[in-house]
C-alpha cells in the first residue's frame, strides 16, 4: 500500500520500462507497481510479454516494439503522450532504459556488426528514449530517467570492450544530461550491477562463476530484484536530491 | 481561441515573456529568456497545446515564432 504522502510513492504516475520481460526488467516493473505506478511496459516479443501482464498486479500498458526501431519508438512515445493523461495512467515520471544486449569476445574477433549492435541497443536505444521521454516530462518540471548501466562499463572487463563501451558510452549521457536536464526538474541516474544472477551469466560454469565470486566482497551473485531496489530508490522521491548518480549495485566488486 | 493567440500564449507562458514580445521574426537565443532550457519547455508547450509530436529536425528548425508556425502547419496546425 502506498500514499502520496510516502517518499516511495509513484502513485498517480507512469514509468516507462524497457526490456520488460528479461529478469531485471521484470524485477523493475514488480517494483514499479508495488510503488502505486502504472507500467508502460515495452518488449520485442508479444508472446513472453503476454503471460507476464496476467501475474502483475497493477496498471500495466503492454508496448510491443524494437527499441532500435526509430520510427515505432517515435509512434511509442506519442501513444504515451496521449495516454498518460487518462485519470488511471498518470503523467509519464520516470523512464528506465533497461534493454541490453551483452556480446563477449576479445577484440580480435569482435565484428563491426557486433559492435553497431551493442551501441545500437545499450546507447543509442536509450538515448532516443530519453530525448523523446524528456520533452513529456518537462511539461510536468519533473521526471526521473534511470539507466540501467554495468560495472563493466565502469571498470573495464577483458573481452567485453564492446559492451563495456556501450555503457560507458551510456553514462556519458547520464551525467551530462544530469546537468542538462535539472533546470527542468528532470533527474537522470544510472545503476551499475555487479555480477547479477541472470540469464545473462547463468551460462558461466561454475569454475567461472567462483573466479568472479572471490573477487565480490560481499560473497554472491545479485539478484534481479537487488537491481530493481536500487531503480525504484532512483525514481521515488527518496532520492529527490540525487542526480548525475551511477549507483553501483555489486555487492562491492573488486576487478 | 484561435491558433495564433494560442502559440502566442504558450511563447509567454513557455519564455516568461510579454504578448507583445511574440512576433514572427522573434528569434532563439536573442532574448535571455529564449534560451536552450527554455526551449525545450516550448517545445513541450507546443507539443501539448497542439496536441503533436514533433520529429527532432523540426525541433533544430525552431528558430523563430514564423517558423514555429510553419512547422506546426505540417502537423495540420493551421494559422
Amino acid at each position: 500500500m502506498t500514499s502520496n504522502s510516502d517518499p516511495n510513492s509513484l502513485k498517480g504516475k507512469s514509468v516507462l520500462v524497457t526490456g520488460a520481460t528479461g529478469e531485471i526488467g521484470q524485477a523493475i516493473v514488480a517494483a514499479c507497481l508495488k510503488s502505486g505506478a502504472s507500467v508502460f511496459a515495452n518488449a520485442r516479443d508479444e508472446d513472453k510479454l503476454a503471460p507476464l501482464l496476467d501475474s502483475w498486479a497493477g496498471k500495466v500498458v503492454p508496448l510491443i516494439y524494437d527499441v532500435t526501431d526509430e520510427k515505432a519508438v517515435k509512434e511509442q512515445f506519442r501513444q504515451i503522450q496521449k495516454m498518460q493523461m487518462q485519470s488511471d495512467i498518470g503523467p509519464l515520471h520516470g523512464l528506465v532504459n533497461n534493454a541490453g544486449v551483452m556480446f563477449e569476445a576479445p577484440i580480435t574477433v569482435s565484428s563491426m556488426d557486433k559492435l553497431k549492435e551493442q551501441l545500437n541497443i545499450n546507447f543509442l536505444a536509450p538515448y532516443q528514449h530519453m530525448q523523446l521521454a524528456c520533452r513529456l516530462m518537462a511539461r510536468q518540471r519533473k521526471g526521473s530517467i534511470v539507466n540501467v548501466l554495468s560495472q563493466v562499463g565502469e571498470l573495464g572487463s577483458s573481452g567485453m570492450s564492446a559492451y563495456a563501451s556501450s555503457k560507458a558510452a551510456l553514462k556519458g549521457a547520464t551525467v551530462s544530461l544530469a546537468k542538462e536536464l535539472a533546470p527542468v526538474g528532470i533527474r537522470v541516474n544510472g545503476v551499475a550491477p555487479g555480477f547479477i544472477d541472470t540469464a545473462m551469466t547463468r551460462h558461466y560454469d561454475q569454475e567461472r562463476r567462483d573466479i568472479v565470486l572471490q573477487r565480490i566482497v560481499m560473497k554472491r551473485a545479485g539478484t534481479p530484484a537487488d537491481v530493481a531496489k536500487a531503480v525504484s530508490f532512483l525514481l521515488s522521491n527518496q532520492s529527490a536530491y540525487t542526480t548525475g548518480h551511477i549507483l553501483p549495485v555489486d555487492g562491492a566488486f573488486c576487478p | 481561441m484561435d491558433n495564433n493567440a494560442k502559440i502566442k500564449q504558450v511563447f509567454c507562458h513557455a519564455l516568461g515573456i510579454q504578448p507583445e514580445q511574440v512576433t514572427d521574426d522573434l528569434t532563439y537565443n536573442t532574448i535571455e529568456q529564449w534560451d536552450s532550457t527554455a526551449h525545450m519547455i516550448l517545445v513541450a508547450e507546443l507539443e501539448d497545446s497542439f496536441d503533436v509530436m514533433l520529429d527532432t529536425d523540426d525541433i533544430i528548425d525552431m528558430s523563430t515564432v514564423g517558423k514555429a508556425k510553419e512547422i506546426l502547419a505540417k502537423y495540420d496546425v493551421q494559422f
